[in-house]
């Protein structure tokens, strides 16, 4: 089928703001979102400049927008977004600051992920062999473990648009990994970042960033399990 | 504009209805609290509220606060039970026909007075 991929691009040299480009290209409805922008730098214009390392889901590198909503390309196919003859258009993730055509400055999210200890904390003298816990315990970190910190979440935050300076989904759902690990002994000092104004209560429930995970995880749900845990230490 | 789905636009409703109650109680202080300069002056800024778009505001108003009550206890449900986000797109969609049942209630009873000129 042929398409026309739409991609917003800028080149900080040249460009003073982001301006629309379209190219045809032939692809078949299996191919992926990824398939089709790499073939543009390959083949038509290898100025276009895009994040993209294992190509199959478990990298997080490839996240952006994608028909307006945050997907990874390499894990979006082509008939699920487009028909023959469609347009599929593909622009950066927003509320980070656009570096190049769909490159974004990752450092604020990392800041974030970092500001919640993202390192198993344990200070008592490791037992001979391992420490234990119950497969229903190892369970409530199930969701938050699967994380590939793609920025999918957090960039489709209504919020972290506004406000930057919001901890966002990610850093929540990698808070919430440690939190309720129970051989983990740092529990209090990520609920007291979590308490923090640009912690968790910046969380409007708005579930784009449900929507956008592109490994399932209901980081709503998750967001809210914190927002108790930390309501309930107080009380 | 993102293409979030029902938890977006529950979100940018809920904002927009409460900035809008917030106007409107603003208002409301200011025009009551005119009565220290005089029955006069207080009289001649609450004559201008018989203006069409204010009377046909007052439904729009009366929808939005019923919105904002119902979607601030579909909020409280979410935030204190699992269930609450397991099932927030069909309580938003309760909260809709709420609000528009009321909404249209509202419009029915007021339309008539406003057309008659009351």
């Amino acid at each position: 089928m042929n398409i026309n991929v739409k991609i917003l691009r800028f080149d900080p040299e040249k460009d003073r703001k982001q301006h629309w480009e379209t190219y045809q290209v032939e692809a078949s409805p299996g191919d992926r979102v990824l398939d089709v922008i790499n073939h543009v730098k390959w083949y038509i214009d290898p100025s276009l400049t895009f994040r993209r390392s294992c190509a199959h889901g478990i990298c997080g590198s490839d996240a952006m927008l994608i028909n307006g909503r945050n997907r990874l390309a390499c894990k979006t196919l082509l008939q699920d977004v487009v028909k023959d003859g469609g347009t599929i258009t593909a622009e950066p993730i927003r509320g980070l600051k656009v570096e190049k055509d769909l490159l974004v400055d990752m450092e604020p999210f990392f800041d974030a992920y970092r500001s919640i200890m993202p390192y198993f904390i344990n200070d008592n003298p490791a037992p001979a062999a391992e420490r234990l816990q119950s497969p229903e315990d190892a369970e409530r970190m199930d969701h938050g473990s699967n994380c590939i910190l793609c920025a999918c979440c957090t960039t489709s935050c209504p919020i972290f648009w506004v406000n930057g300076s919001y901890i966002g989904p990610a850093a929540i759902v990698q808070a919430h990994r440690f939190i309720f690990d129970t051989r983990d002994a740092a529990t209090q000092q990520r609920l007291n970042v979590m308490n923090q104004n640009t912690g968790v209560w910046r969380c409007r429930t708005a579930y784009n960033c449900t929507e956008a995970c592109p490994r399932d995880i209901p980081i709503t749900q998750l967001i809210e399990e914190v927002k108790r845990a930390v309501m309930y230490q107080q009380a | 504009m993102y293409k979030g789905r029902e938890g977006q636009w529950a979100f940018y409703l809920h904002r927009l209805s409460g900035l809008a109650i917030l106007a409107y109680f603003l208002l409301h202080v200011i025009s009551i609290s005119l009565f220290v300069f005089g029955e006069k002056i207080y009289m001649a800024v609450h004559g201008g509220y018989d203006f069409i778009l204010f009377r046909l505001g007052l439904i729009a108003i009366a929808g939005g606060v019923m919105y904002h009550a119902m979607n601030g206890l579909r909020i409280i449900v979410m935030d204190f039970t699992g269930k609450g986000v397991a099932y927030q797109r069909q309580l938003w969609y309760g909260v809709l026909l709420i609000s528009i049942v009321w909404t249209v209630y509202v419009a029915i009873k007021v339309l008539p007075r406003v057309a008659a000129g009351v």
